[in-house]
């Protein structure tokens, strides 16, 4: 039977080592039921003093159609070896619902010892019509006042349908239970063990609890000391002890089986005792995968935060950065977001310490990751913030629980020891240096010229024909040169003719020659003119000859006497006209001219 | 300004203003740690044709500082090739102490030419060798016209220029034979399979991983052959590997 609605109230009593502790605690069988179905509250008390006065929960919200009381009673041993005698009483009341709603069943009250207890309250669903389920037999309860445990008690869900236990199992048989047979990855279910027995146990003497593979599993109860309770079963009357129950967090989806467990139990009393083996029933879970919408693969109910030492701290001096996760859930399964330090701010390996607690059968757990943070510069830093994404079962949901940014600011050291004697926080180091580390990327550019990467000059379309041109040109030049020279070697003729062009030419020049200018000028220049003509002719120099050589030479050329004559007359006349003053008139000038080029245009 | 605006209609894309302004978003973002969207923004530039050293050595610096190894080796060897100066170089140095590979037994007697291309500032030499050359034939043509017994000064001068030409045309000719017949390419994949064979179903002989530097030495299909400095050589698939000149 699930156990639904208060908490176990558990009041140590002062004392004497070994004294019961009272118990007193109300529970339902069911939290949802139909208008017209039946269903149990239980009001259990435990160790009472005599003089307790119990007040059963009344609301007019419910029909009260039965009540039933037992008690049970057990000697065990507590620590040091010392015993004790529990008496435990149950009041057991059937009720059925009268209107529609949550409906609140209110506390029991029980006054003992000066003292006024109550239970919680426990909330049951009730809708239209009928939910079905068992229902409990309708028949006299109790009418012939037979002890507890004997007829007239409502018999017990234990959740799952169960076959006849054999006939030799009849009397003593092991149950494994789990509250959720639908559960997510990661999402904790209980799973617990119980002794069935009508007859004197004296030990358990071996548990040998079923593999869990699939499941991280963490103990929630585990009792010292076998509690009976007095359960009813097809209507038979069983003393019900926990053997254990364990959290089991599913590690993969799908649908999971557990094996049997196996149990080795001695009955009966004193020497009087059987060794006999009992196995469990297996159990099948379904575990559902978690919906998208997130990735972390964390479930539970979670919360996350931050504490730092101190947001101003000196150069060198430590500071603390603590990373708390609290919360519902199998905290061996969280990875915390790892502190990512901004530079300046050298993280050492952090310690991480994880404590779990349970809280009636759920897994709490805890886990503290501690950064110490020493600072390497000066300035303002900034702790980014982070986020823990988690799956919340209970809504069916994916949260997110993050811590915001945190500036630290570290200044300079002060600088100093402290003086011996005084009191206060230990000096900072005075030796600290803000640290200034080189490396890392240079930064990007802040201005930019904005062109195209430019081609190679080389491949550019001007830079050939450029380097090529003065080649080419200087190529061009050599070559008309030495075609000129060529040509004038052949040709003799050609070059008498551009001897004679030369003479002429110059001939020309002497004319060209201003009338003022002076006649030495003048006639040396037809002077020139005649006898370069005659070296072109003659294919000879004659400069520097004088006259009779120059005679001499004409008439060995075979030069015709009258044109001889002629040359040697012009000749005579340019040697006057360099001294004659007559000679230098314009009249004389242009008589010289024409008798030069008339000798040689008459040559042949 | 009329240049801006020829320039601006020739790329096509963005007005001088505008490539201004979008290089400031990206240092803007680069500021505050949106090294994505630095990128995006100097990537955008380099599509342009606006892709100068500047930009190059900011796009390849905000690759690297989002570990995009290929990329950043890719542009900050580009910004290199363009202009060289110690924050590339530093960069670069980052760049490659964060990569995978190791090429054990480099060859560490890289080409003369090789490096010699890779020290040459390209514009400058060119310049000067065209300068020397046309000097030195002027000169020569002023000798050759001048009268004897002056063309000696001329002369000697002309020689010496079209020495100094000549050697420095030397260099222009190793760079440009360099660069032509010496294909480089970073890789850009994560990691890609460096087979035997130019084919899908050939042997694995080794394996690279993005920003090494490799040379290419011809392609077949879908697969490029690659070198490495230590001459391991094999196929890789083309689109692994992106080539350094642009």
């Amino acid at each position: 039977m699930p156990r639904i609605g208060s908490a176990l109230i558990v009041l140590l009593a002062a004392g004497a080592l070994g004294a019961p502790d009272l118990q007193f605690y109300m529970t339902t069988d069911r939290p949802r039921v139909g208008l017209e179905d039946l269903f149990r509250v239980e009001i259990v008390v435990g160790n009472a003093p005599s003089d307790a006065e119990l007040s059963l929960p009344a609301s007019r919200d419910f029909e009260v159609l039965g009540r039933a009381e037992s008690t049970q009673m057990s000697f065990s041993t507590g620590p040091g070896g010392s015993g004790h005698i529990d008496s435990v009483r149950k009041h057991t009341l059937t009720l059925r619902a009268n209107r529609v709603g949550k409906l609140t069943i209110p506390p029991a009250v029980l006054k003992a010892g000066g003292a006024v207890h109550r239970t919680e309250a426990v909330t049951v669903e009730v809708v239209k019509g009928r939910l079905g389920g068992r229902q409990p037999p309708r028949q006299a309860l109790n009418p012939f006042g037979l002890p507890p445990g004997f007829g007239g008690l409502p018999d017990e869900d234990l959740g799952e349908p169960m076959a006849e236990p054999d006939a030799s199992d009849a009397d003593l048989f092991v149950r494994a239970t789990l509250d959720r047979s639908e559960v997510f990855v990661g999402e904790q279910m209980t799973y617990s063990l119980h002794i069935y027995s009508r007859l004197d146990l004296s030990s358990v003497d071996n548990v040998k609890p079923p593999k869990l593979d699939g499941f991280y599993s963490t103990d929630v109860k585990v009792p010292n000391t076998l509690m009976p309770e007095q359960r009813v079963l097809n209507g038979v009357p069983y003393r019900q002890y926990l053997l254990r129950s364990r959290a089991l967090f599913p590690l993969k989806p799908g649908a999971s089986t557990i094996e049997p467990a196996e149990v080795d139990i001695t009955t009966g009393v004193f020497f009087a005792g059987r060794r006999v083996n009992r196995r469990s029933n297996p159990l099948t879970v379904k575990v559902l995968p978690l919906p998208p919408g997130g990735s972390s693969g964390v479930v539970g109910q979670w919360r996350l935060s931050r504490e730092v030492s101190q947001t101003q701290v000196a150069l060198g001096d430590p500071l603390q950065v603590r990373l708390r996760l609290a919360g519902k859930g199998n905290v061996q399964a969280v990875s915390l977001p790892v502190l990512k330090a901004p530079p300046g701010l050298k993280a050492y390996e952090p310690e991480t310490r994880d404590r779990t607690e349970v809280k009636g059968n759920a897994i709490f757990g805890e886990r503290v990751v501690e950064y110490t943070l020493l600072p390497q510069q000066t300035g303002s830093f900034e702790l980014p913030a982070m986020g823990l994404e988690y799956f919340d079962p209970s809504t069916r949901t994916w949260e997110t629980s993050r811590v915001e940014p945190v500036t630290i600011t570290v200044v300079p050291a002060a600088g100093g020891p402290v003086a011996a004697g005084t009191t206060g926080p230990a000096a900072v180091d005075p030796n600290a240096k803000n640290q200034l580390v080189g490396g890392g990327l240079r930064p990007p550019r802040h201005s930019a010229t904005f062109a195209a990467p430019p081609r190679p000059l080389y491949a550019r379309g001007w830079f050939l024909p450029l380097v090529l041109g003065p080649v080419g040109l200087t190529a061009l030049l050599g070559a008309a040169s030495l075609a000129r020279g060529a040509l004038r070697r052949q040709s003799p003729q050609a070059l008498q003719r551009q001897q004679a062009r030369a003479a002429q030419r110059r001939l020309q020049a002497a004319r060209r020659l201003a009338p003022g200018a002076p006649a030495a000028e003048f006639y040396a220049e037809v002077e020139r003119a005649l006898v370069g003509f005659l070296e072109a002719q003659l294919s000879e120099p004659l400069q520097g000859l004088t006259r009779p050589e120059l005679a001499a030479r004409l008439e060995r050329a075979q030069v015709a006497e009258a044109e001889r004559a002629r040359i040697l007359e012009v000749l005579e006349r340019c040697d006057l006209g360099r001294y004659a003053r007559e000679a230098g008139e314009a009249p004389a000038r242009a008589r010289a001219l024409e008798d030069a080029a008339a000798a040689m245009e008459g040559w042949s | 300004m009329t240049a801006a605006l020829l320039l601006a209609l020739a790329l096509g894309q963005y007005t001088p203003e505008e490539a201004r302004a979008l290089f400031q978003e990206g240092n803007e973002a680069y500021a505050r740690g949106d090294h994505a969207g630095a990128q995006a923004r100097y990537q955008k530039l380099v599509d342009a044709g606006l892709g100068g050293p500047d930009v190059l050595f900011n796009l390849g610096t905000a690759a690297l500082a989002q570990g995009q190894l290929g990329p950043a080796v890719l542009y900050l060897e580009r910004a290199r090739r363009l202009r060289s100066d110690e924050d590339i170089e530093a960069n670069l140095a980052v760049a490659r102490s964060r990569q995978v590979d190791q090429v054990v037994g480099e060859d560490s007697a890289v080409p003369f030419t090789w490096r010699l291309a890779d020290a040459l500032d390209e514009p400058v030499v060119s310049s000067a060798f065209l300068a020397s050359w046309l000097l030195g034939f002027a000169l020569l043509l002023l000798a050759a016209v001048r009268g004897p017994g002056r063309r000696l000064g001329l002369g000697l001068a002309a020689a010496t220029s079209l020495l100094l030409a000549s050697g420095l045309g030397a260099a222009v000719a190793i760079h440009a034979s360099v660069r032509s017949r010496v294909v480089e390419a970073v890789v850009m994949a994560p990691s890609a399979k460096v087979l035997e064979l130019p084919a899908e179903g050939a042997r694995t002989s080794f394996e690279v991983h993005a920003g090494l530097k490799v040379r290419l030495m011809e392609h077949s299909g879908k697969f490029a052959r690659i070198r490495l400095p230590n001459a391991l050589e094999g196929w890789t698939p083309l689109e692994a590997v992106a080539v350094l000149q642009p």
